[in-house]
């Protein structure tokens, strides 16, 4: 058994190093979509602590107004541009409906609303687009379909074209991000009230054009996630699911880091792909991804409760 | 705009139908998913049923003159939420439609209390077969092990199984480990190698993991027990592996036409097993159009009711409403109750010519249940996808019955003695 457990599995990636870095690929696909939904709820945390439960219907309602909107006979890249006007809408609906009237209330009330939103946005989609599975405009996008083979010490590397987009894409919207938020002055103003409210808003900075952008911020994540992940199986209410599996990312890196959010990203997701290919499937029957993430998370919790690049808070009384 | 109709439609239906139960018709509560994960494959399904029986309603007044209670419950195919709709609607029900194997496990002891009878059409658990122990539990027409039984003899057929390795990839959920028993007897006696391979409802869309052991395990073939996001998922992964598609066979519930739309061209060659198959010239299609469709009051649309999901919810009111039929020829009264619909679903007779009276010619084989055998055993076709559309490939297979009865027989003692006391039918045979 100790063999099996800590000599085969690297034998095997030794034996097959073409498999390896294929495992690594998949692992770095999915490892960047869940880091670009961590940062969604990252930074919405950091500027209103708020846990916004909203983020997985999010992404749904997106990808369904983009190709809702192209069924209508709309071009493709002009549905993206009213997919984000959308968003935006949502975001200062969400502000002015559901966070204003609540500013000053315990987190945990905040949270139940982002519940209450969720179920809404469940509902209207519903209504509008109804829960049929439905096709990705990938090709309409310009996304490139089909793969490229490599042929690493006479094995075999398939890189999917659009998996290759996926990366691309996400790994520039992080840039972009980070960008936004170390050199403009409204990306300051996030990272203020992230630090400290009360001083952030002494100085003057505007709670509620925080709270939109940000919750605009998350519309803009949700809807490339949802392309990204609909043009793999299509479009339905089940891409919801995909946004909870960023909860351990966020215990691994800590709800308040952007770069823990990236970093506990790559790493869950290459790290729960190698386990699930070289212990779980062989050892454990396979489908440990369920769990992988969130047992790591647990353990990183037990040595440090503010999570890898979380903060450590120190309350004097 | 359209699904904003669709809703005042539904609103409006609801409100016609009431919640409430009224004198003089016959409750038929089906718990129906049209929300959350799985409901791209749920929508369909309900659609069918709902306007076969919405057809009985206008074109003859409901069934030996009085008008069916669909009232749909909505579970999200939450086993949770299935147990609520079902002590919902239990009081004046005269059958459940659980429409999960996870909600059909978790009433089935409640409706061996309650008696009411659960028609589960091709799910729930195989030994329901056995009606002398599940007296109330029907899964008439085919049962998930007549399935893993038609898929296999299929295999065979292009060649000996001994030796080879059979993928089954399947939800992890009781729905997905159904056949497993049957599947692990199988290989046992013909020497193929079962390589079972989970996928969890939160890797439905990335199943790269799963593909990943595909690719290095080379198995021959892989066997599908998807549902909802997973067959797409799965179809996609195959597609980017370069799993040859021949080779793959889906469960009924795995041949669902807008799945496959999402590779299209691509999925060529993917095969389902089915009980079902969308026969488009039949004449109740034309009926439904008339009665229904024209009415105003179908939720479906012209490309859904092309599909197989479509034409199979069809089939399953179809199936109800000729138990609720049967029953009232029995009694003589066309106000049934549950017990009597028991009596009915244990004596269907779907001949060829009754198929033929009913307009549904080729989209269900015959079958007959009995005291004994609530399944059936119709039997299934091939489909394959062939880039557009879901083509039959096979003729009329048959489930091996000899291998399935003793290993219904056996897991059906074992429930009863597990949930003893349990109530049994002392008036049935051994299962024929």
């Amino acid at each position: 058994m100790l063999t099996e457990i800590f000599i085969k599995p690297f034998a095997d990636m030794v034996e097959a190093p073409d498999f390896l870095l294929q495992v690594l690929w998949e692992g770095l696909v999915s490892g960047i979509l869940y880091a670009l939904i961590a940062l969604g709820f990252v930074l919405i945390y950091r500027s209103s602590r708020i846990f916004n439960f909203a983020q997985g219907i999010m992404v749904v309602f997106a990808a369904l107004t983009l190709v809702g909107l192209h069924a209508m006979g709309v071009p493709a890249w002009v549905s993206v541009g009213l997919t984000l006007l959308v968003m935006f809408g949502l975001a200062v609906a969400i502000e002015r409906v559901v966070l204003r009237p609540l500013v000053g209330q315990p987190d945990i009330i905040l949270f139940m609303a982002t519940i209450g939103v969720t179920l809404f946005l469940i509902g209207l989609g519903e209504i509008i687009f109804g829960g049929e599975n439905k096709v990705m405009i990938t090709e309409e996008l310009g996304i490139p379909t089909g793969s490229i083979l490599f042929e690493p010490w006479g094995g075999l590397l398939i890189l999917e074209q659009k998996d290759i987009t996926a990366v691309i894409v996400a790994a520039l919207l992080v840039v972009a991000l980070l960008l936004f938020l170390n050199k403009t002055r409204m990306g300051r103003a996030i990272r203020a009230l992230g630090d400290d409210h009360q001083a952030a808003l002494s100085v003057g900075i505007s709670l509620q054009t925080i709270w939109v952008l940000v919750w605009f911020i998350a519309g803009i994540i949700a809807l490339v996630t949802g392309i990204a992940w609909g043009a793999r199986a299509g479009v339905s209410f089940a891409l919801e699911v995909i946004a909870y599996k960023a909860l351990p990312v966020l215990m691994l890196g800590g709800l308040e880091s952007i770069s823990g959010a990236i970093i506990g990203g790559l790493m869950i997701g290459m790290l729960e792909k190698l386990f699930e290919i070289y212990w779980g499937q062989p050892l454990l029957g396979g489908n440990t991804e369920t769990w992988f993430a969130f047992v790591l998370a647990l353990i990183v919790l037990l040595f440090r409760p503010q999570g890898l690049f979380g903060e450590k808070i120190i309350e004097r009384v | 705009m359209k699904h904003i109709t669709r809703l005042a439609a539904v609103a409006a239906l609801g409100a016609v139908m009431g919640t409430g139960v009224v004198a003089q018709e016959l409750f038929a509560p089906n718990l129906s998913y049209r929300t959350g994960p799985f409901a791209a494959t749920g929508i369909p399904l309900m659609n069918g049923q709902r306007d076969y029986m919405l057809m009985l309603n206008a074109r003859d007044g409901g069934i030996g003159g009085l008008p069916v209670n669909f009232e749909e419950c909505e579970t999200g195919y939450s086993t949770e939420k299935g147990v609520e709709c079902y002590e919902k609607t239990k009081g004046q029900a005269i059958v459940t439609q659980p429409w999960s194997t996870g909600i059909t496990l978790q009433v089935l002891p409640k409706t061996n209390v309650d008696e009411i009878p659960i028609l589960a059409p091709g799910y729930g658990f195989s030994p329901m077969a056995d009606g002398k122990v599940f007296q109330w539990a029907f899964n008439t027409p085919a049962s998930y092990w007549d399935a893993a039984s038609m898929i296999l003899q299929y295999l065979e057929a292009q060649g000996d199984l001994s030796g080879k390795k059979i993928a089954f990839l399947h939800l992890d959920h009781p729905y997905g480990k159904e056949p497993l028993p049957f599947l692990e007897l199988k290989a046992a006696e013909d020497g193929f190698e079962l390589l079972p391979i989970p996928v969890g409802l939160k890797e439905m869309q990335n199943q790269s993991a799963q593909w990943l052991q595909i690719r290095r395990e080379r198995p021959d073939y892989v066997v599908m027990w998807g549902w909802g996001a997973m067959n797409a998922g799965a179809i996609t992964e195959a597609v980017k592996t370069k799993f040859p598609m021949d080779n793959m066979i889906g469960v009924w519930w795995a041949g669902h036409d807008a799945d496959l739309k999402i590779v299209g061209a691509e999925g060529k060659g993917y095969k389902s097993i089915s009980w079902s198959y969308p026969a488009l010239d039949a004449a109740v299609l034309a009926d439904i159009k008339t009665h229904v469709v024209d009415a105003g009051n179908s939720l479906s649309n012209e490309e859904e009711m092309q599909g197989v999901f479509y034409n199979r919810g069809l089939v399953i009111s179809m199936i109800l409403a000729e138990g609720i039929r049967a029953a009232q020829e029995h009694t003589g009264n066309a106000q049934i109750t549950a017990s009597d619909l028991r009596w009915g679903l244990e004596n269907l007779n779907v001949t060829d010519a009754r198929l033929a009276e009913l307009g549904m010619t080729g989209m269900v084989p015959p079958f007959q249940t009995t005291c004994a055998n609530h399944t059936g055993h119709s039997g299934g076709w091939m489909l394959e996808w062939d880039g557009e559309k879901f083509i039959k490939t096979s003729d009329l297979l048959q489930a091996e019955a000899d291998a399935i009865q003793p290993l219904e027989a056996a897991k059906a003692a074992e429930y009863a003695e597990a949930n003893a006391p349990w109530a049994m039918s002392e008036t049935c045979d051994a299962p024929s």
